[in-house]
């Protein structure tokens, strides 16, 4: 029997900065931009969450629910920061820790019982410890599996810690709606809605033949999920199983649509950049590149080349994610937004270049530079010219930055 | 039109057109090879307008003129015909009948006005030796990038002087270069040109099937470059972009060298590279204390051990190779012993014949890192 905790990080955004400005507490706070900027809340503080303010909700919207917000722009090096010092601590309470996103963890705490007592015990230590390392608290749920102790966590927020011992996490669903259910989405739930299904302990008490007749391989995995197992994608695999990310890309909408080619490019350029930082922040070289295109009617294309042999290299990736782009987008389509994403990675770079070692050469030890500033001064010290048209305000999301984390 | 000739003749000259013909052409007539009756003598053409091949045989013109014809289909069923005169016959509305004792068969052909003309080949400009040239091809065409890139071109770099020629070819991980003498008075200074891999494995196939003794014409106008052995001429279009600039890449020295038998070499890397990744190839090169070790692992399935005296008592050196890339060199390279010229596990290594076969010929490698 395994021992899981799921450390969920109470309103992260708003609770990072608070730190750096004590007078937004208690306040409704709204992290994501102004609230006459174009855009969706990265984050809401439970006061604002009164008002019915929710993340991924326009920003305008949000100003009409609550007029007396407080809006701050959202700093992703901030949350960053904090989510590593959170990584910290977890990782002295258990090898085994998988950053879920910027502010969630899984950890297998099995076999943990004689250093640090009985689950409630070690939850509690853990929390203390989070809290005097961030100033910031969390909620920890804990069960035998992965996906009652994130429901667990949940159910716990704010602040609190809940224990489902092994055997009753049927019985802890049961009460509970379907959506409450990691993996099921708004999809699923109309279809089990359709069906009568309303809660947890509905979709438990159903056979397995119904719910393949119905959903195929899903039904059976659902079925599964409702009597508290870890099933379906992920939940499949042990916690910290892979943690090497599978890809690193960085995206970005426009304030404005555009149809000017030049700001376009620059931005691709400004985003393969970061990109490229990331990949040699991680130690890994990608063999693919991905641009995503998506015009004013949200159509959305993505193109991809595979390259040569594997790469880190900031100009690499612009020439690519250049020329796919050229390639691939028609002049004149007004463009709402850019993504690069650089996959197949790999942790090696392999064959050596006999042809352009030279000038490779310099370029490596010109980013590696580049990167050491970078780190001492801020992201935005140090950026190549043909990126500085496509600045932009690096949105707040939620993938663990420079954290082992869940693949995509 | 109208034509009588030997099947075996017929079969031979399609069969060379046939490797020129684009087999995936969304241009309907580049499918076709044209065939020109005229003066006693069958002349059969065929281009992807990129390469074009134009080879002759005697034949008996019964009224002269043209017409192509499906290259593929022709030349398959021409095969299957048995060894006797084929009499083909080329109506107005393009339909050929073609028969053969009391084989009888109609093909649909097209008219030969859409078919592209193929450059007259200017006057030759050298006579390279078949067989020298031949074994060049041999010794760099492996070499040769698969796909285009910034730095790497898709065919070998051709350089002729007075006194020899010299071929290059690189993918941007390694680089073959062969030199050998020759006499080419026609050459003035230096002639340079770059030749498509294509029509390299063209002038393989026309090479196997000459004489000792024959000879390749060469010349070349602002686009193309022309080939001519015998009765056959092989066009082909230039190709435009830099070669890299190989004399620079070439080591000057080495801190080491060592002697290998080439077929011990081969067999042992052969064997290890069983266990190499199956798409970096990579194997692991590591010389110490008169001993040359070659090794390679694969987590799931094993790993392959070889080792080979050697006389070397520098210090310790690990190099990882791709495999590949060393047994492509074996394999193309005569002789029995070959030098292994090395710094360390981040500079080119360099593979040589001892002795030169009469050759300069230097294949450079860069390792892996590993």
């Amino acid at each position: 029997m395994k021992t899981v905790f799921h450390v969920d990080m109470d309103a992260f955004f708003v609770s990072v900065e608070e730190q750096f400005n004590p007078e937004l507490k208690g306040k409704p706070v709204v992290v994501g931009g102004r609230p006459d900027q174009r855009g969706v809340v990265s984050a809401a503080s439970y006061a604002a969450r009164k008002f019915g303010v929710h993340s991924a909700m326009p920003l305008r919207t949000a100003a009409k629910l609550c007029p007396e917000a407080i809006f701050v722009p959202g700093h992703p090096e901030r949350y960053r920061e904090y989510s590593g010092r959170v990584f910290e601590v977890l990782s002295r309470f258990s090898p085994l820790v998988e950053m879920a996103s910027i502010d969630e963890a899984y950890m297998d705490m099995t076999g943990t019982r004689r250093l640090l007592g009985p689950p409630l015990a070690a939850a509690r230590k853990l929390h203390d410890a989070v809290g005097e390392a961030t100033g910031l608290n969390c909620s920890i749920g804990i069960s035998a599996t992965r996906l009652v102790a994130k429901v667990a966590s949940d159910q716990a927020k704010p602040n609190g810690m809940l224990y489902v011992l092994p055997g009753l996490e049927a019985q802890f669903l049961a009460p509970l709606a379907i959506r409450r259910i990691p993996g099921i989405g708004k999809a699923t739930e109309a279809n089990l809605m359709n069906l009568g299904i309303r809660t947890a302990g509905d979709l438990a008490r159903l056979d397995d033949a119904f719910l393949g007749q119905h959903f195929g391989q899903w039904g059976v995995i659902l079925a599964a999920k409702a009597r508290g197992q870890d099933a379906g994608g992920w939940y499949d695999e042990e916690i910290g199983a892979d943690t090497g990310p599978k890809s690193i890309s960085h995206e970005v909408t426009f304030s404005q649509d555009t149809a000017d080619r030049a700001l376009i490019e620059s931005t691709l350029a400004r985003l393969a950049e970061m990109v490229g930082r990331r990949l040699r922040e991680h130690r890994l070289y990608t063999r693919t590149v991905q641009i995503k295109l998506r015009d004013n009617t949200f159509h959305t294309i993505t193109r991809a080349v595979t390259l040569g042999r594997p790469t880190q290299l900031d100009i690499e990736l612009i020439a690519e994610s250049r020329r796919l782009f050229r390639e691939h987008w028609p002049e004149s389509r007004l463009t709402r937004l850019v993504g690069v994403q650089a996959g197949a990675l790999t942790a090696g770079e392999g064959q050596l270049s006999l042809l352009e070692a030279p000038e490779e050469r310099r370029w490596r030890t010109a980013l590696g530079a580049v990167d050491r500033i970078r780190d001492r001064f801020g992201e935005s010290s140090l950026k190549l010219a043909g990126g500085m048209r496509g600045t932009f305000e690096e949105r707040v999301h939620e993938n663990p930055a420079g954290l082992p984390g869940k693949k995509k | 039109m109208e034509f009588i000739v030997n099947k075996a003749d017929l079969a031979r000259e399609l069969n060379l057109a046939q490797g020129v013909v684009e087999k995936k052409t969304t241009i309907l007539i580049l499918s076709n090879v044209l065939l020109e009756a005229a003066d006693g003598q069958l002349t059969v053409t065929a281009t992807d307008l990129e390469l074009g091949v134009r080879c002759t045989c005697p034949a008996r013109v019964v009224r002269p003129g043209s017409g192509t014809l499906p290259a593929k289909r022709f030349l398959d069923y021409v095969r299957l015909l048995p060894d006797a005169e084929v009499t083909v016959k080329v109506q107005e509305n393009h339909w050929a009948n073609i028969t053969c004792g009391r084989s009888k068969t109609r093909l649909a052909g097209m008219s030969r006005e859409s078919y592209p003309e193929l450059p007259d080949m200017p006057e030759a400009l050298a006579a390279i030796p078949a067989s020298l040239l031949g074994g060049l091809i041999a010794r760099t065409i492996f070499a040769i990038a698969m796909e285009e890139t910034r730095f790497t071109i898709n065919g070998s770099l051709l350089v002729l002087k007075p006194d020899s020629v010299t071929m290059v070819s690189t993918d941007g991980h390694r680089l073959a270069m062969v030199e050998a003498p020759a006499e080419l008075p026609g050459v003035v200074g230096l002639y340079k040109a770059l030749v498509p891999k294509k029509a390299m494995l063209e002038l393989v196939k026309m090479i196997s099937e000459s004489g000792p003794e024959a000879k390749i014409e060469f010349s070349g106008d602002d686009n193309h470059l022309f080939f001519r052995l015998g009765d056959r001429v092989l066009t082909g279009r230039k190709l435009s972009g830099n070669f890299p600039d190989y004399e620079r890449v070439l080591p000057k020295d080495h801190q080491y060298t060592l002697t290998l038998n080439r077929e011990e070499l081969r067999g042992s890397i052969d064997r290890v590279a069983q266990f190499a990744d199956e798409r970096s190839k990579s194997i692991r090169v590591g010389i110490e204390d008169n001993e040359l070790r070659l090794f390679s692992s694969l987590s799931d399935m094993g790993e392959s051990e070889e080792v080979i005296s050697v006389e070397y008592t520098g210090a310790p050196v690990d190099i990882g190779f791709n495999a590949a890339y060393l047994s492509d060199f074996l394999r193309a390279v005569g002789g029995t012993e070959i030098e292994f010229h090395f710094r360390n596990g981040e500079s080119a290594g360099e593979l040589r014949p001892q002795g030169g076969e009469g050759l300069n010929y230097r294949y450079v490698v860069m390792p892996m890192r590993i």
